[in-house]
This record gives structure tokens, C-alpha cells and sequence, in this order.
């Protein structure tokens, strides 16, 4: 089938490219759906002085690197946006806006954050007419005007002090007391030096006021709780992301409660065969080199996870004999008991059946499949078909004659 | 299919000389947002065939242009009928609002 991989990857920042490196050359076959332009936010960032191997390198550049990695082994790339997924089943399928359907044996999840919006008056109206988000783009357009940046964070004031090369004025608003930025040191040093930045400390913004375009911006001081007007033609907002996961809330797929999804050692989420990497997980450090590292681990257990799932199914459908599917649990005893008794009445008696055991702790698909809820459990296959379930019995002579 | 690129004559010629009903979008090299946009006019555009006009101008090349009509950031889609301004979608947009707005352009 054209639509159906061993991985798909949604995401094509630096996590989902480095998956795909690691898929590609293990020679899955690998696809990268992504909605926007490759690279993900480091398409945005104009320099990049902390991956490395590279003392100085601009996003496009890192990025086009990445991609031409993996287009080396191989790797395919559709450019779409996933609007919903089905991981319920072994084949996971996965629907883009223009109604592709595609599945995958493993799915790595990848799709990194956003900006988050505030969503105060004036704020969508105004968006292009003086509301901005990203600095490259649009820091320009205000030559010689003054421009109010929301947040203190590294990207707020890195920005801020970018668009002082065209603005006359850069007025930073801070949530905290005077002095005190959200950003790394060095940076805030070099703000507090520039001569076109200045701060409003312990202030918010409640509204960007404007007909057609931005005209000021209302700021409430949240020490006195008063609120005055400042002229400005721009507003930029930096004031944190969120991750770009709303498409999988119906997925089953766990989350924490801001949209982060928490993964183990091997990136696997808590469902079977779906992994996540780079910004859209839970954790420590959000940069290109702990991305790509995700990606790397992710795209390894994926491989394995696969490999395991193809010996399995190759064993069920092309074994000439029935298949027995044992499910146990390494902490039900009974289970265990269960499993040596079963084992040794296949071994005594012939041909007609081979057992293939499965661990519920690690297996979760298979058991969800076969809806196992207790253990021990007998499933028997013909040629991967469902013929009949044991009844769990240890007594020898009964559960001979239902093998008869 | 690839947008025509417009400078300011040629933007002249087909506004308001030929008051063609048409869309402009201005946008820019450096500016991840555009580089999403405007593949989906491309891809729009063929539907459009004769009906509608897709163009493009670069903010960059043509700072004039984007003076004229004060803006604020890219990207923005300018819409034109009957050399009259009809206004402008701005930023991150999807496909559907294009379509209204033509339509409502075109007043069907
Ligand atoms: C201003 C700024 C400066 C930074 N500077 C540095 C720096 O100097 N050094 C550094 O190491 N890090 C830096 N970072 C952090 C770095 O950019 C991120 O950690 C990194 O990009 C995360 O990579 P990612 O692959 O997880 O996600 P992203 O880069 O966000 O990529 C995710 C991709 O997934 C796509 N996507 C999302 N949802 C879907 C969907 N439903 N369907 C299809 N595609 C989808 C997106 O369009 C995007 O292309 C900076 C970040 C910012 C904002």
C-alpha cells in the first residue's frame, strides 16, 4: 500500500529530522509529515552558537542540513497538517486537513509548541495591523516607531533588543519587580545597556487599542492595580509557548494538564508503538541538541518495537501449526504456575501446537486486541485467526482434552 | 502554480488599469509565516483560473508598495476589485477564509 509505513513522523523540527535520520538509515520506511516549512521554530532563529560542531550557524542553515541528512537514507517527506490520529489499533492511522489517510506500524510524535496568545481585546483584530509574534519577520515595519514587547523571557528581550535596530523605542512590560527579567544573564545585561530599550516593571497588558491599526496598549500596574494608556504603533508577544498537541486529545494519549506528553527513558508514551520527542514533551531542557537527542532514542526503540511486532506476526500467519497465546504476568503467580504447566503438556504431547507467550507489562496491544483483562489467558490462533480461548484449568487431564 | 510577482508598475497595470478582481500577497524571504501562506494560494490559485487574480509582491524589493498601504507585518493578502481596495487578511491564514473573502470579493 502506498499510504503505509513501518514510521511516520509528524513533526519536521529538529526532533522529528533526527528520527528520521535514525529511521531512514535503519531502513524503516520513514515518512516526515509536516505542516510548516522544515526546521520548526529553528526555520525562525536567526543564529544558532550552542549546537555542536557548529560555532555559528543561522536556523535555515542548521535545518537544510538536518534535512538533507535525512533525505539520504531515503527518507519521504509530505507537507501537511495531521488533524486526527486512531492509535487504537496495531496499524495506526493518521488523517491529514486534505483528507490523506496514512498508517504506520510506530508513530513518533514531534510537533514541538506555539505561541501561546493571551487572547486580550485587540489582539486577533489587530494582528498584521501591528500585532506581531515573530521578529524577523515583521521587526521592519516599525522603522522609527515605538514598539511595546509583552514577556522577559531569553526570546522576549533577544527580540526586543533586535527590533531597537529598526524601532526608535522598545518598551519591555515585566510581570516582576524592578530589575528582575525572566531571561539569561548575559542578555539581560546587554537590554539594560541598550539605550533604545526601556521597562515598565510589575505590569501586564490588558488590551491593544486601535481601529485599523495599533494605536497603544492599555497596562495595568498589578503592585497599585491602576491602569494607564501607552502610545505605541506595535505590539510584539513573547510570553511563552504551548505544545502543539490539541490534534491527539481524543487519542487516548496521556498528557499533563498543559499539553506536555510524559514519556519514559525510550520516549514511549503510554500507549504501544507512539512515541514523543523534542518540545511537545515533558522535560527538562527545550533546545535543537536534546531535540535531535530524542529523536535518536525514539526513532531505536521504534525500530526494535517493529521488529518485534513483524516477528510476531510472521510467526502467528505463517506457522503451520495453531498458536497458542499465552498472556502472563511476571507478578501473578498463577499465571507463571499456569504458564510451566501448559509448557510442559505442549512439549509431552506433540505437534499440532506451538505456544507463544506474552507478557501483559510489556504487550499492552496485543492484550487490548484480545481484550485480556485477567491472567492466565489462552487465546488459540489458526493461521492468525481466533479460534477458541481455554478455559484456564490446573488440572492437567482438563485442559488436555481442550487441546483435543 | 507559482504566483506572478508584481513590482510597482506592473502593480499599477493590473489594479487599476485593468481593475482586475484579484488578491496580492505581500510577503517577504526571511518570514517562516509566508513560507506557509503562499504555498496554499499556490495551490489555490488553479481553481481560480480567469476568475480571480493571485499575485505577489515582495516587501523587500518593493518598499514603495507596502508604504502605500501602511502595513504592519507580513504576511498580508491584499483583495482588489474594480481598482478598489476590499480589504486585507493578515498573518497565519487558512485556506476557508481565502475562500470566503474572494467570494465576498466577487460577491457571490
Ligand atoms: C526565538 C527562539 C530562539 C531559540 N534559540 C535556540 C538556540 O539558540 N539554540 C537551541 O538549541 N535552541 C533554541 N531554541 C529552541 C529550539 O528552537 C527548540 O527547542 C526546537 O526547535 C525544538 O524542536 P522540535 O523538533 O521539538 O519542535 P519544533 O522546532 O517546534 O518543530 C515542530 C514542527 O512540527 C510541525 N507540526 C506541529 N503540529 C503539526 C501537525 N499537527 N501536523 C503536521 N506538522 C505539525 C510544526 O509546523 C513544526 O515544523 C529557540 C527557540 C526560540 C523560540
Amino acid at each position: 500500500m502506498a499510504n503505509s509505513y513501518d514510521l511516520i513522523i509528524i513533526g519536521g523540527g529538529p526532533a522529528g529530522l533526527s528520527a528520521a535520520i535514525y529511521g531512514g538509515r535503519a531502513k524503516l520506511k520513514t515518512l516526515v509529515i509536516n505542516k510548516g516549512t522544515i526546521g520548526g521554530l529553528v526555520d525562525t532563529t536567526r543564529e544558532i552558537v550552542n549546537y555542536p560542531g557548529y560555532i555559528q550557524v543561522s536556523g535555515p542553515d542548521l535545518m537544510k542540513d538536518f534535512k538533507e541528512h535525512a533525505e539520504h537514507f531515503n527518507v519521504e517527506f509530505l507537507k501537511e497538517e495531521v488533524i486526527s490520529v486512531d492509535f487504537s489499533q496495531e496499524d495506526k492511522i493518521i488523517k491529514t486537513k486534505k483528507g490523506k489517510e496514512l498508517s504506520a506500524k510506530a508513530v513518533i510524535l514531534a510537533c514541538g509548541s506555539e505561541p501561546r496568545i493571551l487572547n486580550i481585546p485587540g489582539e486577533k483584530t489587530l494582528r498584521g495591523s501591528g500585532v506581531a509574534y515573530c521578529a524577523t519577520c515583521d521587526a521592519e515595519f516599525f522603522e522609527g516607531e515605538d514598539v511595546v514587547v509583552v514577556g522577559s523571557g531569553d526570546q522576549a528581550v533577544e527580540e526586543g533588543m533586535y527590533i531597537t535596530k529598526f524601532a526608535r523605542k522598545v518598551t519591555v512590560i515585566v510581570l516582576h519587580d524592578e530589575g528582575v527579567l525572566d531571561c539569561n544573564k548575559v542578555s539581560a545585561e546587554r537590554a539594560f545597556n541598550n539605550e533604545k530599550m526601556e521597562f515598565i516593571w510589575n505590569s501586564t497588558i490588558e488590551a491593544v487599542l486601535g481601529e485599523e491599526n495599533v494605536e497603544g496598549v492599555k497596562i495595568k500596574n498589578l503592585k497599585t492595580g491602576g491602569s494607564s494608556v501607552l502610545t505605541c504603533q506595535g505590539v510584539f508577544f513573547f510570553v511563552g509557548m504551548i505544545p502543539s498537541t490539541h490534534f491527539l486529545k481524543d487519542s487516548g494519549l496521556e498528557t499533563d494538564k498543559r499539553g506536555y506528553i510524559p514519556v519514559n527513558e525510550g520516549m514511549e508514551t503510554n500507549l504501544e508503538g507512539i512515541y514523543a520527542v523534542g518540545d511537545n514533551r515533558v522535560k527538562y531542557l527545550r533546545q535543537v541538541v536534546s531535540a535531535a537527542g530524542d529523536g535518536a532514542t525514539a526513532a531505536v526503540a521504534a525500530e526494535r518495537y517493529i521488529e518485534e511486532l513483524n516477528y510476531f506476526n510472521s510467526n502467528i500467519v505463517q506457522s503451520d501449526k495453531k498458536i497458542l497465546l499465552l498472556f502472563f504476568n511476571v507478578l501473578v503467580n498463577e499465571s507463571i504456575e499456569f504458564s510451566t504447566l501448559l509448557e510442559g503438556l505442549i512439549s509431552e504431547n506433540g505437534d499440532e501446537y506451538k505456544i507463544f507467550k506474552v507478557d501483559m507489562a510489556t504487550k499492552k496491544n496485543l492484550a487490548g486486541k484480545y481484550q485480556i483483562e485477567k491472567v492466565p489467558a489462552v487465546v488459540v490462533l489458526d493461521k492468525g485467526e481466533e479460534i477458541k480461548r481455554l478455559d484456564c484449568s490446573m488440572d492437567k487431564e482438563q485442559l488436555k482434552s481442550q487441546l483435543s | 502554480m507559482s504566483l506572478q510577482q508584481l513590482n510597482s508598475t506592473g502593480f499599477e497595470e493590473i489594479i487599476y488599469d485593468n481593475c482586475e478582481p484579484c488578491l496580492v500577497i505581500f510577503s517577504k524571504k526571511e518570514c517562516h509565516v509566508c513560507k506557509e501562506v503562499v504555498p496554499m494560494l499556490e495551490e489555490l490559485k488553479p481553481q481560480y483560473d480567469e476568475k480571480f487574480g493571485f499575485y505577489y509582491v515582495d516587501v523587500e524589493e518593493d518598499k514603495e508598495l507596502f508604504q502605500r498601504f501602511s502595513l504592519k507585518g507580513v504576511p498580508q493578502i491584499l483583495f482588489f476589485n474594480n481598482g478598489e481596495y476590499q480589504g486585507k487578511v493578515a498573518g497565519k491564514v487558512e485556506e476557508e477564509s481565502v475562500e470566503e473573502k474572494i467570494a465576498e470579493v466577487l460577491g457571490v
